[in-house]
């Protein structure tokens, strides 16, 4: 069975919720899925966790079962099909990581990336950079690209930042993406299940933001001492998915925070599993 | 696999004690510490209480405004100067917890003098605190700071300057970077500087300091970006490091994890996290 179909298997219904909310504080609940990881090098420094082997024994002794890697190859690279590849040979070695593979859509050919991603590679879903690629929410081909990864039943995560606007390269200074048009699309596109991947959830869009419900939030960039504990308030327990932006970021970080916020039982065996489960 | 079987990303309560963890850079309220000249600072600690349980900390040092003109609120600035006891309410109220170093304005010296004697000479401020942005921001390199750091090593205070590198320069005139800082620091090689962010972007900020035997970087105030504490280590000893936390505008995990984290030695990891404040402190 490849891993996007027995992933599919295990999606989350309200019955499960329900179960859940009921489970014993201290039931086996599979460990943790991290949402957010990346593969291979960093294009401005090494880091230490950025072998994939180093990086699962590091995950697996934090409790990370499972993790959505995606590629630090896939914001720079244009042959994304190949980019895409080696990120499914690797991911294929290591049980822990499931592949998510990039898709530019401001590339010619970017639906035969999709369809690879989702038949070749078996991959659940994709990874967006439309800072790092030039292309803004608001262009047709972002509707176009959430419909195509919908009918191929891929979720989509979109990369808000990948670095802090204050510490990158004067030669690659890219801003956060800006979501302004988010919402109007995913109005339309209902059946899009969409995830932002280091978002910092304040400022004025968030309530609009938290009020769709095939949005998805993670955790790695909720800084602030109880800020994943707001973010859980703003968006709702099911929707808030921990992700640690590791290798780039330190794994221990989000893990702590979560900890810090000091959820309930039930609420975090949603954001660190079940709801990874049903995205 | 158990919730009860998760660490969180944390060491173990007794090698979190062992650390001895004493936060160079609490930052409640910062900005302004409440109309009332304490109430958001107070709940701000409040706030940050379960991380300071979490972490074990032993002391944590905050950076009060003391009525030297560091807010833009003219109002908040004539209580404190008119009644500096609103200042020590924290530190009344958690005296074995906290620590104190007063916000300095360095485009005030006279009044800045003034308030050396008055928090550092009869106590119970510890030292000083240079802001990066707001009214009090002077860049350090500007002369005003000679006479200021003149006197504080006088008083043995310590002194803690905000540094960013920022891509596409600085956001405040009164801004400083670490390089600013090694300038300063050069002209008074008996008092030592903590170069506060390490200059945010830590790969040139550890790079501007590193000849600088006087200058140690703090930890806070970015992203916990990986391989920060490997290159600091590697590049100017584990003794040039001190740990901050930036609560509770930042995570223990963020904070934390720098240090509990890195690839680095116990050793190194105790000199980090409270021995090298307390060996500056103590002087």
């Amino acid at each position: 069975m490849k891993r996007r179909e027995m992933l599919q298997t295990t999606l989350f219904t309200a019955a499960s919720a329900a179960l859940l909310a009921g489970a014993d504080d201290d039931d086996d609940f599979g460990g943790i899925i991290d949402s957010n990881v990346s593969l291979f090098h960093w294009p401005f420094r090494r880091l230490p966790l950025d072998d994939p082997g180093r990086l699962v024994a590091k995950l697996r002794s934090l409790g990370v079962t499972s993790a959505f890697a995606g590629t630090f190859e896939g914001f720079f690279h244009r042959d994304l099909s190949a980019a895409n590849a080696r990120l499914a040979a690797v991911c294929a070695d290591h049980p822990e990581l499931v592949a998510i593979g990039a898709i530019n859509p401001a590339l010619p050919g970017w639906e035969e990336d999709i369809h690879r991603c989702a038949t070749l590679h078996g991959m659940p879903g994709i990874r967006l950079h439309p800072n790092y690629h030039g292309y803004g929410l608001d262009e047709p081909c972002v509707a176009r690209l959430l419909d195509e990864a919908a009918k191929a039943g891929l979720f989509v995560q979109l990369a808000v930042s990948m670095e802090d606007t204050r510490t990158q390269s004067a030669l690659a200074s890219v801003p956060d993406v800006d979501l302004a048009a988010l919402p109007a699309i995913l109005a339309r596109e209902k059946t899009a299940r969409v995830q932002l991947l280091n978002y910092k959830p304040r400022g004025p869009l968030l309530p609009t933001l938290t009020d769709l419900p095939n949005l998805f939030f993670d955790t790695a960039l909720a800084d602030g001492t109880d800020a994943v504990a707001s973010l859980i308030d703003a968006a709702g327990p099911d929707r808030v998915l921990f992700g640690s932006h590791a290798p780039f970021l330190i794994p221990e970080a989000a893990l702590i925070r979560v900890h810090e916020s000091d959820p309930d039982a039930a609420t975090l065996r949603l954001i660190l599993r079940a709801n990874a489960e049903r995205l | 696999m158990k919730m009860s079987d998760l660490s969180w990303g944390l060491p173990s309560r007794e090698q979190l004690r062992g650390y001895r963890i004493w936060d160079s850079y609490f930052t409640p309220a910062h900005g302004h510490p409440g109309a009332d000249g304490s109430s958001a600072l107070i709940a701000d600690i409040e706030r940050s209480r379960r991380a300071i349980e979490l972490g074990h900390f032993e002391k944590l040092c905050y950076f009060p405004h003391v009525g030297l003109g560091t807010t833009t609120d003219a109002a908040l600035e004539k209580l404190l100067r008119e009644k500096p006891a609103l200042v020590l309410k924290p530190l009344e109220r958690w005296p074995d917890l906290l620590l104190g170093m007063i916000q300095l304005n360095a485009n005030d010296v006279a009044a800045s003098l003034d308030a050396l004697n008055r928090w550092l000479r009869d106590g119970p401020m510890l030292g000083v605190y240079f802001p990066g942005g707001g009214p009090g921001a002077l860049t350090c390199t500007h002369p005003n700071f000679h006479p200021l750091v003149a006197r504080i090593a006088e008083l043995k205070g310590v002194i803690m300057q905000h540094t960013w590198i920022k891509t596409g320069g600085k956001q405040g005139p009164g801004e400083s970077t670490p390089a600013e800082l090694a300038e300063l620091a050069a002209k008074f090689p008996g008092q030592e500087f903590l170069c506060a962010h390490a200059g945010g972007e830590w790969e040139q900020g550890i790079r501007a300091v590193r000849d600088s035997p006087n200058v140690l970087i703090e930890t806070s105030g970015f992203d916990a970006t990986a391989g920060f504490i490997e290159m600091a280590v590697r590049e100017i000893g584990p003794e040039r490091i001190v740990f901050g936390s930036h609560l509770p505008s930042r995570s223990l995990g963020t904070e934390l994890s720098k240090v509990t984290a890195a690839d680095i030695s116990e050793e190194a990891k105790k000199q980090i996290l409270g021995g090298n404040f307390r060996r500056l402190l103590e002087q």
